[in-house]
């Protein structure tokens, strides 16, 4: 027997079709598109341009999109693995040499779907890892993230414009029995990834979802993304918390802000990393606070923590986030003072913003011009 | 159509550059990651599939039957696959309560004797359902081979 290199009619599975192709590129699609937009919903939302304003409507916003985001990304791992195993056997297509024009437009589509499967590889597995906090890499995850969801989009509306009869031709072609079961086996490895990892989102999944990063538990019924000791958080015996606005600063005590008149809001917080849980907060309503010291109520406000470095020792409230009655500066949660690891003395907690930018630790308002 | 392609691959062109843009600075850290997914996919994980298949094909000459093993088999592989990173957590950020602290072997090993086991009810319910019938009288599905 002599070994050599396959060629396309060698592989003789049902997957190998465009009508498998086809079906399995519709579904990927739509997970890629729904994983591009809320991506990019979730980058305006943590890095916002100047005309653009995150609503605070529903309060659940942020908690909805960036599960969107996650789970169509986990959903898209089967689905491209399937995908790329239906055409797989067209890797092997020895690449025509004469005319040189069809020569050209061979490579010029190899090179595109070089790039898409980069693109997509890069963004499957490098969100997966940010997701489990795990950083195996040199480069800044946000910017090559960004950026690469953008050459993912662009090489997958190319690889449409390229492919478009070919695929209206396999959905139009209806699978036979053999197809249909390859088709049945990868919808029924995305439903299981997907469940397996849901129950970082939807509560009553916990328990179903083996490979969810969240797990039920966390002091005060909510997990803990960064500990007081891993922040570095000593809160000194005489703590105040300073409110400063153009024209004053103000400092109050905690008793001072317990003495405030308390609101209680059932709010989520809710990761980047695609996980989310909602609890009772209670605590001063900030336009309360800003009102008590008599600083304008109008305006965004920058919160301080008492952690001195990190990309999130502060966060800016965009006013219409700070003047939202929802958005408190709160003291307990779930019926109880706020554990060190959840940011006493007081935390933010404002209505649809990514978890990140719920500061712990307050230790300074202010007011901007 | 012609006209609907072409602005598709323009398009699609520009959003690319655009991103390569965006990307330039971060290139030289990330250049590994982005060529690592289709090598190790074109030379590990789908000759892996294409042998699995050719086994599977001896192995079990009934399609039917392979169909059912070739499914408890992919979702096993899937389920492991997306499983890797919590269990291998390279360079990771501390675990904390109510974060990563699951038993992540344990939950895979159970849901992957769960899928078996849902294989093997589904097969022998089926098997159940379709007992007295002439054989060859439902067209079994049957599993991807190479």
């Amino acid at each position: 027997m002599r070994l050599r290199p396959p060629r396309p009619e060698d592989f003789r599975s049902p997957a190998h079709a465009p009508a498998v192709s086809a079906r399995i590129g519709l579904w990927l699609g739509v997970a890629f598109t729904v994983c591009f937009l809320t991506g990019l919903l979730s980058h305006a939302a943590q890095h916002p341009p100047g005309w653009f304003t995150w609503p605070t409507r529903p309060v659940s916003l942020y908690r909805i999109t960036q599960s969107a985001h996650v789970l169509s990304g986990v959903a898209a791992i089967p689905l491209l693995l399937a995908k790329l195993w239906s055409v797989y056997p067209r890797l092997f297509i020895r690449p025509p040499l004469r005319p040189p024009a069809a020569a050209l437009a061979h490579a010029a589509e190899r090179l595109s779907i070089l790039v898409l499967l980069c693109a997509a590889f890069f963004e499957l597995a490098s969100g997966l890892f940010n997701a489990v906090q795990s950083y195996p890499w040199r480069f800044f995850f946000v910017e090559t993230h960004y950026a690469v969801g953008w050459i993912a989009a662009g090489a997958l509306v190319v690889h449409i414009g390229v492919k478009l009869s070919t695929a209206s031709a396999g959905l139009a072609e209806r699978p036979d029995p053999r197809r249909r079961a390859f088709l049945r086996i990868a919808w029924l490895s995305t439903g299981a990834v997907v469940l397996a990892t849901a129950g970082n989102a939807v509560p009553w999944l916990s328990r179903v979802s083996v490979l969810a990063w969240r797990s039920p538990g966390g002091p005060q019924g909510l997990p803990v993304n960064r500990t007081a000791a891993a922040a570095g958080i000593r809160v000194p015996a005489d703590w105040r918390l300073a409110v400063a606005w153009p024209g004053g600063t103000a400092h109050l005590t905690l008793s001072q802000l317990t003495a405030l008149r308390q609101h209680t809001a059932t709010l989520p917080i809710a990761c980047v990393e695609g996980w989310s849980a909602s609890a009772s907060w209670t605590g001063v309503r900030v336009t309360d606070l800003l009102a008590a010291v008599g600083a304008p109520t109008d305006r965004a406000v920058r919160v301080s923590s008492l952690e001195r470095s990190g990309l999130y020792a502060t966060s800016l409230l965009p006013s219409a986030h700070a003047t939202d009655p929802l958005t408190l500066l709160a003291l307990r949660v779930n019926g109880q003072t706020l554990s060190p690891d959840h940011g006493y003395p007081c935390r933010i907690i404002a209505p649809s913003r990514p978890g990140v930018l719920q500061t712990k630790w307050v230790t300074r308002l202010e007011v901007l011009v | 159509m012609k006209a609907v392609r072409a602005g598709l691959v323009l398009s699609g062109a520009a959003l690319v550059g655009y991103g390569g843009w965006l990307l330039w600075p971060q290139l030289p850290a990330a250049w590994t990651w982005l060529l690592a997914g289709p090598i190790l996919h074109d030379v590990v994980v789908a000759p892996a599939v294409g042998i699995a298949g050719l086994a599977l094909g001896r192995l079990i000459p009934d399609p039917a039957r392979r169909a059912w093993v070739a499914a408890g088999l992919a979702i096993s592989a899937v389920l492991i696959l997306v499983g890797v990173p919590l269990l291998w957590r390279p360079q990771p950020a501390p675990i904390n309560p109510g974060l990563h602290d699951r038993d992540y072997v344990r939950g895979l090993i159970v849901a992957v004797l769960a899928i078996w086991a849902g294989i093997f009810v589904s097969k022998v319910s089926r098997r159940l359902r379709h007992a007295g019938r002439p054989p060859g009288s439902t067209a079994p599905p049957t599993a991807p081979e190479a």
